[in-house]
Parts: structure tokens; sequence; C-alpha cells
């Protein structure tokens, strides 16, 4: 729910990193707090269990100063991937604006994958929320393991609905596709649409 | 995409802002935060310290949309507030309307009991103003002209290794 505040100048929005578990969501907000300059980030917060896998959600807020005078807010979000926990996802998933699917490019996890992707859909539904409103990019993640999927072949699973959305290839943990999926989840959602982002998908 | 579904202007904020400084005089609560329940701090009373408003805010959505599913698990709409007691400081999260929630913190100098009875007045104040405000936005919300891709070139930027 972006959130335009006249009285601060501040327009806010809340962006999510949705995906299966272990796929990479955690260390996508890791790096960005790492590599943000300091004047653009807030703490970092993660709900995790003992073997720090996310249990609730983590949290980053980030700011850009000065979009027409405002300031642009967005508060980073990241789902827990496990199945078992749906109704944490569900909550963490309220009043979104901007959504990145994060997605494992190794074969064995692709089903995984389909399955996150298909939830993503039932949970915002449940909002009224439709996937095809939501500004969202796919960043295929882990591309530097052995045993990963073409690019081709995860778009055609992932990405083949009536609108093509960025997808980027990424290895998170070393910050290659991060910023990328960043920022332009972050222009959609602030110019509100699709349609001039299209072009700059899969460049 | 769905438009801004909260505006903010001088005006409303102005008059939160009036409810929340008598909230936190009658109650003698040391901060008041009014937070979306999608984790957005909306306004927050004057208060002497600095405290991590943002996350504050993040975490108290979280906990109290957290108790709304137990409680619908239990057959119940909702629980309708949430307190945390501390050694030194307490903190009171209550619904204010079905997109708000206030939190407050406070300490010994006063109880749980006042901050619940005036955060009840502060809510019901602060819900009829968020209720004529969206139906202003609802109206005339939003900027006058939308944000353009140039409005948005650049973004994030990595600071050098």
């Amino acid at each position: 729910m972006s959130i335009i505040n006249y009285a601060k100048r501040e327009i806010s929005f809340k962006i999510v990193y949705y995906g299966a578990g272990v796929v990479g969501k955690t260390a996508n907000l890791q790096y960005i707090h790492q590599w943000l300059p300091d004047a653009n980030r807030g703490n970092l917060i993660s709900l995790a269990t003992g073997d720090e896998r996310t249990l609730f959600f983590d949290f980053l807020p980030v700011s850009v100063v000065s979009v027409r005078n405002f300031t642009a807010k967005f508060q980073l979000y990241t789902v827990p991937g496990q199945v078992c926990y749906n109704m944490t996802r569900k909550l963490v998933l309220r009043g979104v604006d901007g959504v990145v699917f994060v997605a494992d490019s190794q074969w064995d996890r692709l089903h995984d994958n389909v399955e996150s992707f298909r939830n993503l859909q039932e949970n915002l539904k449940e909002y009224d929320y439709d996937l095809d409103e939501t500004p969202y990019v796919i960043q295929y993640n882990k591309r530097d393991l052995p045993n990963v999927a073409p690019v081709a072949y995860l778009d055609f699973l992932l990405n083949r609905r009536v609108r093509r959305v960025p997808s980027f290839e990424a290895i998170a943990v070393g910050g290659k596709g991060v910023f990328d999926a960043l920022n332009t989840v972050s222009r959609m959602v602030l110019v509100g649409g699709f349609a001039r982002e299209e072009e700059e998908a899969n460049p | 995409m769905r438009t801004h579904e909260i505006a903010i202007h001088e005006e409303t904020a102005r008059r939160i802002g009036s409810v929340l400084t008598h909230f936190l005089a009658e109650s003698a609560a040391s901060d008041a935060l009014l937070i979306d329940r999608s984790g957005q701090l909306l306004a927050q009373g004057d208060s002497s310290r600095a405290l991590d408003t943002v996350s504050l805010s993040a975490l108290a959505a979280g906990a109290f949309s957290s108790t709304a599913a137990m409680a619908r698990l239990l057959g119940e709409p909702e629980f309708t507030m949430l307190f945390h007691q501390g050694v030194k400081e307490n903190i009171h999260v209550s619904a204010v309307d079905e997109q708000a929630i206030l939190l407050a913190t406070f300490d010994s100098r006063t109880t749980v009991g006042m901050v619940r009875l005036f955060a009840a007045e502060a809510g019901a104040a602060i819900s009829a103003i968020l209720t004529e405000s969206r139906r202003r936005s609802s109206s005339a919300g939003g900027l006058d002209t939308p944000f353009h891709a140039d409005d948005a070139k650049l973004m994030f930027r990595e600071r050098s290794r």
C-alpha cells in the first residue's frame, strides 16, 4: 500500500522478496544492506530460526532522497519460503506494492519455484490483489552453481504470462543481479506500471 | 496498478499529531506511533528520545497481524490489543481501524490501564480523521502529475568497494 505523506514530503512503498525455501531471498537483503550507503538504509532485522531460516520475515528499510522533492522510501521484506509457513507468508504480503520473485536456478528446485509462484498468486488473491496488476520482477538466482537450468527454460516455466516481466540472472551472495532487481522493481512501483519497463526486460 | 491508497495531507497530519500529543499528555506514555497495518509508520507523537520507529512499526504490524491470525484460529475476529511487559519499558498496541494500529511505549510513570483507556479514545478520534481523509483522497488523492520514468532513472547505487 503506497503511502504519500505531503506533510513530510515522503512517499513509501512495500516490496516483498518472495520465493521457495533457501532460494536466496535473505541473501538479497543482506547484500543490499551491506552495500548501500549508510544514508540510504536503515537496520536489517531478521526474524529467523536457530538455523538461520527465516521464521517470519526479514525487513530492511531503504530510501532515495529527492524524487521530485519527495523522499522515496521502500520497505523491503522477505517471506519464509518453507511450505509450512504459508500463513506468515500471507501476512507479510499485506499492502504489498511490488514483488521480487526469487527463483533457484538449479534443476532439482524447478518444481519448488513453480509451486511458490502459484502460491504467490493464491496469496495475493486473498487480499484481492492480482499478480497481473502488481509490479514484479523475477530473479534467477544461484547462476554460479553447476546444475542450473538455462534461463530460457526458467522463463518458460515462470515468465510466460500475458505480460512478460523483467528477469535477471543473479548470484545473490556475491551481489550479481541484486541491485538490478531492486532498482527495476522500485522504478516499476514508483512509476506505477509495466509498460515502460517491459523493453528493459532481458536486455 | 492500485493507486495511492493513503494520502496524508498537511491538515490530516496536523490533526492526527494533535490527537497523539493529547494522548501522550493524558496517558503519560512515552511514545505514540500510528502505524499502517502493512507495517509503515503513518505518524508519531512528539517524543524526547530517538527510537528506530521504522523497525518498530514493521515489527509491531507483524506481531499484531500474527495475533489477529491466532484470533481467527479461535473463532475471534481479532484481538484488539497487545501488551508486552518489560522490566522498565512496556509496549501497548491497539487496533484503530481496519487499516491502522496505535503503538504506545510507557514506563512506571503510568499503568497499562491508563494507556489502554486513553489509547481507545485516541484510536476513535484518529479513526474518524482517517476515514474522512480517505474519502477526500479517493476523490482528489495522489499527486497532481504521476511519477514518470525520468523521475526514477537513478535509484539505488552500490557504494564503491
